[in-house]
């Protein structure tokens, strides 16, 4: 049985087919990586799944119920949280206050809240920066922000859109280290990533789009060998 | 500036001002004061803590003034039932642009607020048999407190007061409360609170419509207390956007800060065209450019409001007291 469930999703943009027919399922507790191109419809399916668009055809379920229609807000209290690619961090507000805005969608109690808010700030490494505004952290602290924030929320699936990008290396290791320990405590990911080297290390399968459509999927090693995808997206096999 | 005190401070001097003040010039000054800061108050639950800035908060104004005085001139009915009927009204028309609005972000919210004050301004003063059109209405005078007919200027700050520290409570309540909080991250970026799963559509309506209410409320109680409603001026955008300035300068989004603002702003006014207003010929409108001037000059020094402004010098200064 599937956690998350996409079933022939469709997506134009006037003339542009961003997502055609796209199929595939996420079983409780794996972690399944996004892969392709620029332009290949990645994150218009983040978009779709988590209620920013809608998709012209397809359904996309949670559970068993589906998530096709609803608000952004709604989907999020079913359980599907996200990160954006573009951080988008609460800039005004200090870092814990970031983290209470996700915490307080499963509670009403302030207080418990913020507590919860610096717990979860501890887990992801920002404990220290807790009352700092939000606007004086660095990019890979504002991914750790963003992270902790969507994990505020309780979701049954977490979606992440390029938890690496934009970071520099040495902060690299310590987010896929914080990606895998969530993964291990049992959370179910859907990660957009394009750095070869993190998603085949923590991702269980892959899903690979090209121009829109579904190309692959499978496990990381036969992805990365499949000759639409090495034609596609890599250029040549990709080996660790 | 955290903390009760200056609040506390500012609410206490008020209530105890009218027990030694008999000045009725100072204490017209005092209800002005109040009522505008309480304008501005209802105005920054829209404005300053949802970030819907509002240039058209008039219109609810106006509602407000108009309701209480055509019932009670038409009809005989009590300003209080008028308040009422006028905070209805605005809360209605709150909704309505709450709804239409609601996929507007940024200076679009602004200009459809002013569409909506300006069509109401247009109603008011073409549909004379109803309105008066723009000669306006004047309330009578009918003593007692059934039907705001109240000459001592002392009962009215209290009344005023009563209304001001509801704003407060309110404000304070949008501070430190779950909504506060979902509040906050929709005006900072609503996308991101949608994915937290913050309603955002819902929490901006419902923050329109409540500042909304209550700014009818003082537009009822301003025309009770001016005896005169006319839509140019209740209607006018010059009203909304002194509203906002209000808020602005005393410090956007903190819950004494309208209060502040209008109190400078009143003074600075009152004083100002007391002082210059019946200067010779060629400098008539010299007050207007000072009080300009004054306002840039605030502004530029303190972009935060004052409020946050003399709050962050205080804290730069070390001290002395051990805390805990």
């Amino acid at each position: 049985m599937s956690l998350l469930s996409v079933a022939g999703v469709t997506k134009r943009f006037g003339g542009v087919t961003a997502n055609r027919d796209i199929s595939f399922e996420v079983a409780p507790g794996e972690l399944v990586g996004i892969i392709g191109p620029n332009g290949s419809g990645k994150s218009t399916l983040f978009e779709i799944i988590s209620g920013f668009y809608r998709a012209d055809t397809g359904l996309v379920r949670l559970d068993g119920s589906p998530l096709t229609g609803l608000s952004p807000d709604r989907v999020c209290r079913l359980g599907v949280a996200r990160t954006f690619q573009k951080l988008r961090p609460f800039a005004g507000l200090t870092v814990v206050d970031n983290v209470m805005v996700g915490a307080l969608t499963r509670t009403h109690d302030v207080r418990h809240a913020r507590a919860r808010a610096r717990e979860l700030l501890d887990r992801v490494g920002l404990g220290e920066k807790a009352d700092a505004h939000a606007r004086t952290l660095s990019t890979g602290q504002r991914k750790r922000l963003e992270l902790a924030r969507a994990l505020a929320t309780e979701p049954r699936v977490l979606l992440l859109d390029e938890v690496t990008g934009g970071v520099d290396q040495r902060s690299i290791p310590g987010l896929v280290q914080l990606v895998r320990d969530l993964h291990r405590g049992g959370l179910t990911l859907l990660v957009i990533e394009h750095n070869m080297r993190v998603i085949t290390a923590v991702a269980q399968r892959i899903v690979a789009l090209y121009l829109g459509e579904k190309i692959a999927d499978g496990a990381p090693d036969v992805v990365t060998r499949d000759p639409r995808v090495v034609d596609a997206y890599l250029g040549q096999a990709y080996t660790q | 500036m955290r903390g009760p005190w200056p609040a506390v401070a500012f609410f206490a001097a008020a209530a105890l001002a009218p027990l030694v003040v008999r000045d009725a010039f100072l204490l017209d000054g005092l209800v002005l004061i109040l009522l505008w800061g309480t304008t501005g108050a209802a105005w920054n639950l829209a404005g300053g803590y949802a970030g819907q800035v509002s240039l058209g908060h008039a219109a609810f104004f106006g509602l407000g003034a108009y309701a209480a005085a055509i019932l009670g001139t038409r009809w005989g009915i009590s300003p209080w039932i008028g308040l009422l009927v006028g905070a209805a009204l605005a809360t209605a028309f709150g909704f309505i642009l709450g709804f239409l609005s609601n996929r507007l972000r940024g200076p679009y919210f602004g200009l459809a607020t002013i569409a909506l004050s300006q069509v109401l301004l247009i109603v008011a003063s073409r549909w004379r048999a109803f309105t008066s059109g723009s000669e306006g209405i004047p309330v009578p005078f009918r003593p007692g407190f059934w039907t705001l007919g109240i000459v001592d200027k002392r009962v009215w700050v209290y009344v005023i007061l009563v209304l001001a520290a509801v704003l407060y409570v309110v404000q304070l309540y949008l501070e430190r409360s779950r909504r506060g909080y979902q509040l906050a991250a929709v005006r900072e970026d609503e996308d991101a609170a949608l994915s937290l799963g913050v309603p955002a559509r819902r929490l901006k309506v419902a923050a329109i419509a409540v500042s909304a209410a209550l700014t009818a409320v003082c537009g009822t109680l301003w025309t009770q207390y001016v005896g005169f409603v006319d839509p140019l001026y209740v209607f006018s955008v010059d009203l909304s956007v002194r509203f906002c300035l209000f808020a602005i300068l005393g410090g956007i989004g903190t819950p004494l800060g309208p209060f502040v603002g209008a109190a400078l702003i009143t003074i600075l006014e009152t004083s100002l065209r007391a002082r210059f207003g019946g200067i010779g010929a060629g400098l008539v409108g010299i007050y207007l450019i000072i009080y300009g001037t004054a306002l840039i000059v605030t502004m530029r020094v303190a972009p935060q409001g004052l409020l946050p402004w003399v709050g962050a010098l205080l804290r730069r200064r070390p001290d002395p007291r051990p805390t805990g």
